[in-house]
């Protein structure tokens, strides 16, 4: 299956201090960033950072769903952000979900109790784009990616950025969140596997995620080496770049 | 003055707990082995406690204690008449099995009308920094989240038992009658196909007695514990009064599907300086975290193994907060995993 690639927009909310808007795959999300700013007092660490994220869905109120995304990503995101920089400080991160991919076979209920696994990287990506945005200090990027295992006659074969088509038939699906360094920042898996199906999958993620940051972008990319998806990191990079060179017009 | 300096351990846990997990876990003499806090080697988890049908009201329901984490789950089964479902879906009794074979294709009746329903209650007093009566906190709905999540993809429950037929009248006539009607033809012979009229919907509560760490683990056993100790009572559904009509004796087992048994572990570094600096340093991986680890550990990984076909499988695997597990590291956890699995399933009963 072939997805659009990816597109980005940073610093579209004029009032906050960093903003960013991510498209990829069906999902369009929109962070805002405000921080370093006076921490709430029960929330006050006094050697570190409070990294507060609030994930709003595309319809209805956020549920138990997004409270589960808010802790997965809070405790993420506090990994790759200087936290210990900004004592007594608090770091908001609010994330809305625009839409999502919608799935032409079942009819979707509003309020779903389970976990989405699939939108995770778009989550991801986006509060990373936004924390840029907001030069936050971070100790480094990161970059995500989803595979989804489908049965395709007889064995299985991985898929990268499945359509919900492919995830409803999934025998077992990945979310995986690489920094720039190629270290697994977050895992998140269901479904039914063995650990040899989890490290192929792992493998591909870390090939979309960190490809670049290996080669140093100096290398060319040889034709027997087939891109199983976009390369994220250049993405980051190539985006922000863009955005410095708008940025730095007037001179 | 050095007197005045020396104060007893549980001041010291108190009063900078990091470094005092890690005099424990790095101790001055090699030669010892380093033990955690708690008395444990750090691949060692506390001994699972497994008790079933202990609440009389509840269809099903089990205790599970590891050390001083007790969490007690009980399993109610309530009727719910497809009049009552939005959006309700019918297919007839021939429809079932076919569709279910023939298409990869699931149409999730569990998920989409909601017919298990987990709760965790974690505002019991069970431990001192969650306060009792209060809404439910972020932790206590990760962990619905995610018990319901795991309830849904390990298929735990099979769908085709809680459903409530309605079978006609001609089945359970006298063979007399049978003669005439048979000569009826086909017309009677559609008609007198079972009707779905209703489901079994599960309330599957979980009420946290104590918490003392790693409350996924336990809730997680509780909640497979009480479904397998679950027996519904046979229901027909009773066309004259419309309603589904339950049998005073007779009751049926819930068939749980596999046993999926999740164990936790939480990372500990030598020196907490974010992520610039996490590979310097030594780390430790400590499984079934208690409070006071749970409390300093910030990169926790949880994997669900299910053992019971004979080899092997995952069947959900979370890893956040570092990056100091990775693919070499996961690998081990998952050997320690199948390890605890054991302990698990010679801790529940028998059926």
């Amino acid at each position: 299956m072939t997805v659009a690639a990816p597109e980005a927009n940073l610093g579209i909310l004029p009032k906050s201090d960093g903003s960013a808007t991510f498209k990829y795959g069906g999902y369009t999300v929109t962070a805002s960033v405000n921080g370093p700013i006076e921490a709430a007092r029960r929330d006050e660490h006094p050697y570190k950072a409070h990294v507060d994220v609030i994930v709003r869905p595309a319809a209805g109120a956020g549920g138990t769903r997004e409270r589960h995304l808010e802790s997965l990503l809070e405790s993420s995101l506090s990994q790759i952000i200087l936290v210990k920089d900004f004592p007594r400080c608090l770091i908001q991160i609010v994330l809305q979900v625009e839409s999502v991919p919608a799935n032409d076979y079942v009819n979707t209920k509003l309020v779903q109790a389970g976990i989405n696994l699939p939108i995770i990287p778009a989550l991801v990506q986006t509060a990373v784009l936004a924390l840029l945005s907001a030069c936050v200090p971070m100790a480094t990027t990161a970059a995500a990616a989803v595979i989804a295992v489908v049965p395709a006659g007889g064995s299985t074969k991985a898929v990268v950025d499945p359509s919900q088509r492919e995830l409803e038939t999934a025998v077992s699906s990945h979310a995986f969140v690489f920094t720039a360094h190629g270290q697994l920042l977050l895992a998140e898996s269901q479904g039914d596997f063995t650990m040899a199906e989890w490290e192929d999958a792992h493998a591909t993620a870390n090939k979309i995620c960190c490809e670049a940051a290996k080669k140093d972008g100096m290398e060319m990319i040889l034709d027997d080496e087939k891109q199983a998806g976009p390369d994220l990191q250049a993405f980051l990079r190539s985006t922000l770049e863009a955005k410095v060179t708008e940025d730095l017009q007037w001179r | 003055m050095a007197a005045s300096l020396t104060f007893p351990r549980t001041t010291f846990a108190k009063l900078s707990p990091q470094p005092f997990l890690l005099a424990n876990l790095s101790p001055p003499d090699p030669s010892l082995p380093s033990t955690r806090t708690n008395g444990r080697h750090p691949s060692q988890s506390r001994v699972p406690l497994v008790t079933t049908s202990s609440l009389s009201h509840a269809h099903g329901s089990a205790v599970v204690r590891t050390g001083d984490t007790t969490v007690i789950c009980g399993v109610r089964g309530e009727i719910l008449p497809v009049t009552g479902i939005p959006a309700y879906r019918p297919r007839s009794f021939t429809e079932a099995d076919d569709v279910v074979a023939a298409t990869v294709e699931r149409w999730d009746e569990l998920r989409e009308y909601d017919l298990v329903v987990p709760n965790i209650e974690l505002a019991t007093g069970c431990a001192p920094q969650l306060l009792p009566g209060v809404p439910p906190s972020t932790l206590a709905q990760t962990l619905s989240t995610r018990v319901y999540e795991l309830m849904h993809t390990c298929r735990l429950v099979d769908v085709d038992e809680l459903r409530i037929w309605y079978h006609p009248a001609r089945n359970t006539q006298e063979g007399g009658d049978e003669k005439m009607e048979e000569d009826g033809g086909e017309d009677e012979e559609e008609e007198a196909r079972p009707e779905l009229k209703a489901y079994w919907t599960l309330y599957i509560d979980l009420l946290f007695v104590s918490l003392d760490g790693n409350p996924f683990d336990a809730a997680w056993a509780a909640v497979v514990a009480a479904l397998r100790d679950t027996k519904l009572p046979v229901a027909k559904w009773d066309v004259d009064r419309d309603m589904a009509i339950c049998e005073r004796n007779a009751q049926k087992g819930l068939t749980v599907k596999g046993l999926p048994i999740a164990c936790s572990a939480a990372v500990f570094l030598e020196r907490d300086q974010g992520l610039h600096l996490a590979q310097e340093g030594r780390h430790w991986v400590l499984m079934d975290p208690d409070r006071l680890e749970d409390e300093i550990c910030q990169e926790s990984v949880t994997v669900v193994v299910d053992r019971s076909g004979g080899e092997t499988r995952v069947r959900a695997l979370e890893k956040k907060g570092g990056t100091v597990v990775g693919v070499e590291a996961m690998r081990e956890i998952v050997g320690l995993a199948e390890r605890r699995w054991e302990e698990f399933s010679n801790a529940m009963p028998k059926k």
